[in-house]
């Protein structure tokens, strides 16, 4: 139920309706709980609304924690 | 965010894990709170995975559809059996849900009425519009994850006077029942996986009394395999400090304060009520329903329902149990048995993040 999709927008209406790309498919979706939405940016869709803005820093972030780890491991491995 | 699912990325917090579970008692008992964690877990066989590393994880009460009382359901199912001219519209998990009088799949409405699902509770909007001669009622249930989008629809009806749609409103508010969970004497759960979608609206405040008032770690977690071991991991380091807090391992979309705009549009919309719990019984302040000033949108006033709701199951099913961590599905003497996807005989198997669902789905997994 609380299965949220990150979506690219597509436009967003003034009525805050508009539309996201998933995976290249125009999805109708409603605007109206985010403050500062526009074409570009990524979000969390849930029920037909987007719930949350993606922050691009914070996923760079994550995966770069990732990354490390990841060498970091390897690294172990290979010393071994 | 691939690399979070990438088998060397897993393999590595993996074996982490493990090492760092010497040190800990054995095994570790952790709650993933949301029903969509519970899916990531089974599906990509962390369950299994973990239980080798020391980590046992046990499923909480974080799917709305398996908590939601079997009176509210036949409430529903009382609307469109007694009622002509009317249209049910719900998500799909809930048209399945067995009770003592079927499903609302399985029942048969009465003239002119008839059951539409929705993806988007915005839908049933349309249906009312499309539809001014009939009622339409929003069984509409979620957790607050999808509660600011149910108050935005209601908001619409309110401002366009739509006055053939209501709300029969099956809300509910997750801090209250691990509230529940952390006070009862029995307790057993070392960590939490906080819902990662529900935190999105709510931040991280409202989890911060688990931490501080019981010394129980934690972590806001995301959907992908490496998202719920970075939080693991977390968990783990937490009690290797013993210095337990609510840590955000999901910083990509929840911000500490949450979403400000869903919060308030929820607080303007509905209040607060306590509600009864499947297997968890009677929380204070858990539920929610419309404010007076709305309750010609409320099907609950509107036609004049008084729903009686209990917490017990139907005979046999121990969904209860599942939905509090005390067993695991395969302890139900029903599961897998009588009990299957096809013919569910509880909730828990109905919904799609049911964790007998997700146990029964992915068995050769765990």
């Amino acid at each position: 139920m609380c299965l949220g999709i990150p979506a690219k927008v597509i436009s967003v209406e003034e009525n805050k309706q508009g539309k996201i790309d998933y995976l290249g498919t125009r999805v109708k979706t409603n605007f109206a709980l985010l403050e500062d939405v526009k074409p570009g940016d990524w979000v969390i869709v849930h029920a037909g609304f987007a719930i949350s803005k993606l922050n691009e820093q914070e996923a760079k972030e994550t995966l770069e924690l990732i990354r490390e780890y990841t060498e970091f491991s390897e690294n172990l491995r290979e010393e071994r | 965010m691939r690399e979070l699912r990438n088998k060397n990325v897993i393999r590595g917090l993996l074996s982490d894990i493990e090492k760092r579970a010497v040190s800990l008692p054995h095994p570790l008992k952790i709650m993933e709170v949301c029903g969509t964690h519970t899916m990531v877990i089974h599906r990509y066989g962390l369950k299994k995975m973990l239980g080798r590393a020391g980590i046992n994880m046990l499923s909480g009460p974080g799917c709305p559809v398996c908590i939601t009382p079997n009176e509210i359901h036949e409430a529903a199912i009382d609307l469109i059996t007694e009622n002509e001219n009317f249209i049910l519209t719900t998500f799909g998990d809930m048209t399945r849900v067995p009770t003592s009088r079927g499903s609302i799949q399985t029942t048969v409405p009465k003239k002119g009425s008839q059951v539409k699902i929705v993806y988007s509770p915005f839908e049933s909007l349309s249906i009312a519009q499309k539809n001014p001669k009939k009622d339409v009622v929003f069984f509409g249930v979620g957790f607050e994850t999808t509660i600011p989008s149910i108050a935005v629809t209601v908001k619409y009806a309110v401002r366009n006077n739509l006055k053939n749609f209501s709300l029969l409103s099956a809300l509910w508010l997750i801090p209250p029942p691990l509230k529940t969970i952390v006070e009862s004497k029995d307790n057993q759960i070392q960590g939490f996986l906080y819902p990662g979608h529900v935190s999105a609206i709510i931040g991280e405040n409202p989890f911060q009394f688990i931490p501080e008032q019981h010394s129980i770690p934690g972590a806001i977690t995301g959907f992908e395999p490496g998202d719920i071991l970075i939080s693991l991991s977390s968990i783990q380091n937490q009690i290797i400090n013993s210095d337990p807090v609510v840590d955000n391992t999901y910083t990509r979309v929840v911000r500490p304060g949450g979403n400000p705009a869903a919060v308030a549009i929820m607080e303007e919309m509905f209040q607060k009520k306590d509600s009864q719990w499947r297997g968890l019984g009677l929380i204070p302040g858990s539920g929610l329903k419309l404010k007076p000033e709305y309750k010609d949108f409320d099907s609950e006033y509107k036609y004049k329902i008084n729903i009686q709701a209990h917490s017990h199951d139907l005979p046999g099913c121990r969904c209860g149990d599942v939905l509090q961590g005390k067993i695991p599905p395969a302890d139900c003497p029903l599961f897998a048995k009588r009990c299957t996807p096809e013919s569910p005989k509880g909730p828990c198997m109905v919904s799609y993040e049911g964790a007998c669902l997700a146990s029964f789905k992915y068995r050769d997994r765990i």
